[in-house]
């Protein structure tokens, strides 16, 4: 008697929502007006992305405590793509990279579109590209780039 | 020895189809924040933080402990995440209780949820598993089956699940928090679609975003809260396997076995009798005449006879469901949770329009899986 094991496939996918509630709500629009918005905390940090509570307190924080930061700021810690992958956001080498926009207390992840790796370095300046048309996400910032790069 | 524990701060969201205005974590704040507003608390008085839900695939979350560790105020002290299926509710306030009672914490934040509208709860229930028949299409199709056992069994009347659905039903417009608020006859129900024959439409609970927290402390904190606390009496929990072939869904070994168990902690010998009123898991409205009895409130086949007389009525001799129950409500994580925060806002004199005059002493019950987990409590406005 020959014995078998048998295997199947079993891929299971279903579909989500995400409701962002007030806070990230108001980022998400921002980010479609071209505008980047940091929340202020009890101890007078802005955190970007926002938070919808405080982080020290754990008491809510609401619209009004949004303020705007800049859309350039600095790189803060960095890892070079040399060789990107098909859902990469390029296909040329590009650097992940930690931003702190001026005006924020807090590094917000991105992706640097840098060239070469000799042209990233941690403490650089760099400021948004906008996507052309924005619909209300953090990818309607396209990328980072060097600034004065054209 | 054991400490006892007592429930100081109760707190639920308004539970509604899509709680669209809120995200997940303010989803689980407004709970939280009510609970503690309750218990006369702040985040800082908490010690440890015992979150609950229901399977991951509901709302493709997951790790929920790890995701909302810091909006419940978790940094610093520990979370703990539990589940077991729809009971994980009333499963998640024993395992904060133990941490009381065991001397381990002396004030202990407990939350469950569910936010239902991120994705279909009822297909999430229903994979198809490789080599296993697909039956399933939601609870209502896997249980029922052993709704129709039950009739047959013992030859119940067709009509005690429309007679469940409309007590609970009309129940949920005296709970501000109810999900369902609609006023139904014994015609409404009896003449809405058959969904899993033979549980009508109206005989189901609804899908529901919401949440549920309480605030369990050592009885040096029991006075803290702004009502009365309620002291936990019994509490326990029960599994078996969900789909071996030899279970018996209609009146399921472990339910009974958690029943004795939360009796006997509780010196209760004869429930109806001594239990002042009850909110006990119905997710279809057939489930009440099951649990009657397998929770031994009326003896084996005869659970139907009290909700055709009447007793389980808001005003009968043990009203069972007053806030509504899962008919009303049913975010699944939270369902048993709030199924035990009933409980003891009845013996603290919390519940508003479906308060039961005078109740002392309640129960609690969660039910989850294929009729597979079981968690109870019983709470008394005196100590142990």
């Amino acid at each position: 008697m020959t014995e078998h094991s048998f295997t199947a496939p079993h891929v299971i996918a279903y579909d989500y929502t995400r409701s962002l509630g007030p806070v990230l709500s108001h980022f998400v629009t921002g980010l479609r007006d071209g505008k980047v918005k940091g929340m202020r905390t009890s101890t007078g940090k802005v955190f970007v992305p926002p938070t919808e509570f405080d982080p020290d307190t754990y008491e809510d924080l609401g619209p009004d405590s949004l303020v705007d930061v800049a859309d350039s700021g600095v790189v803060t810690s960095w890892a070079w793509v040399s060789d990107p992958r098909p859902y990469h956001p390029f296909d040329r080498p590009f650097a992940w990279a930690l931003v702190r926009l001026d005006g924020a207390d807090t590094p917000l992840v991105h992706a640097v579109d840098a060239g070469s790796a000799e042209a990233i370095s941690t403490g650089m300046r760099v400021r948004a590209r906008w996507a052309s048309e924005r619909s209300g996400s953090i990818l309607d910032i396209e990328c980072f780039e060097p600034e004065g790069a054209q | 020895m054991a400490n006892n524990v007592a429930i100081v701060g109760i707190g639920q969201t308004k539970h509604n189809t899509q709680r669209e205005d809120l995200s997940m974590p303010g989803l689980v704040r407004e709970a939280a924040k009510r609970a503690l507003e309750d218990a006369q608390m702040t985040w800082a008085d908490i010690d440890a933080i015992v979150i609950g839900k229901a399977p991951d695939t509901f709302e493709g979350l997951m790790m929920p402990e790890l995701f909302l560790a810091d909006a419940l105020g978790a940094p610093g002290k520990p979370i703990l995440r539990v589940h077991t299926a729809g009971s994980v509710g009333g499963s998640t306030a024993i395992v904060a209780a133990n941490l009381v009672k065991a001397g381990v914490h002396e004030r202990v934040l407990t939350v469950a949820f569910e936010k239902q509208s991120e994705s279909n709860a009822m297909w999430a229930l229903a994979m198809k598993i490789p080599f296993a028949p697909p039956l399933v299409a939601g609870a209502g199709g896997y249980f029922a089956p052993y709704v129709r056992a039950y009739i047959e069994r013992h030859h119940v009347p067709g009509d005690i699940g429309i007679r469940v659905a409309v007590k609970d039903t009309n129940n949920g417009l005296l709970n501000p928090y109810a999900h369902k608020q609609m006023k139904v006859t014994y015609e409404d129900v009896r003449d809405s679609m058959m969904l899993w024959d033979p549980i009508r439409f109206l005989e189901s609970c609804p899908s529901s975003d919401g949440a549920c927290a309480m605030v369990l402390t050592s009885e040096s904190h029991a006075e803290s809260g702004q009502a009365r606390p309620a002291w936990i009496h019994g509490m326990s929990w029960r599994s078996e396997p969900t789909m071996l072939a030899r279970q018996d869904k209609v009146n399921p070994v472990a339910g009974q076995e958690c029943a004795k168990d939360v009796y006997a902690q509780a010196g209760i010998t004869d429930p109806r009798k001594e239990i002042d009123c009850a909110e006990v898991y119905v997710p279809f409205s057939w489930f009440e005449p099951k649990w009657l009895e397998n929770l031994f409130f009326a003896p084996e086949g005869e659970g139907w006879k009290l909700t055709e007389e009447g007793a389980t009525a808001l005003d009968g001799d043990i009203p069972w469901n007053m806030s509504g129950g899962v008919i009303c409500t049913n975010p699944i994580g939270a369902s048993g949770m709030l199924r035990f925060a009933e409980a003891a806002m009845q013996v603290r004199g919390q519940a508003g329009e479906h308060q039961v005059d005078g109740a002392s002493t309640a129960l609690g019950h969660a039910y989850g899986g294929g009729s597979q987990f079981f968690a109870m409590w019983v709470v008394r406005d005196s100590k142990p």
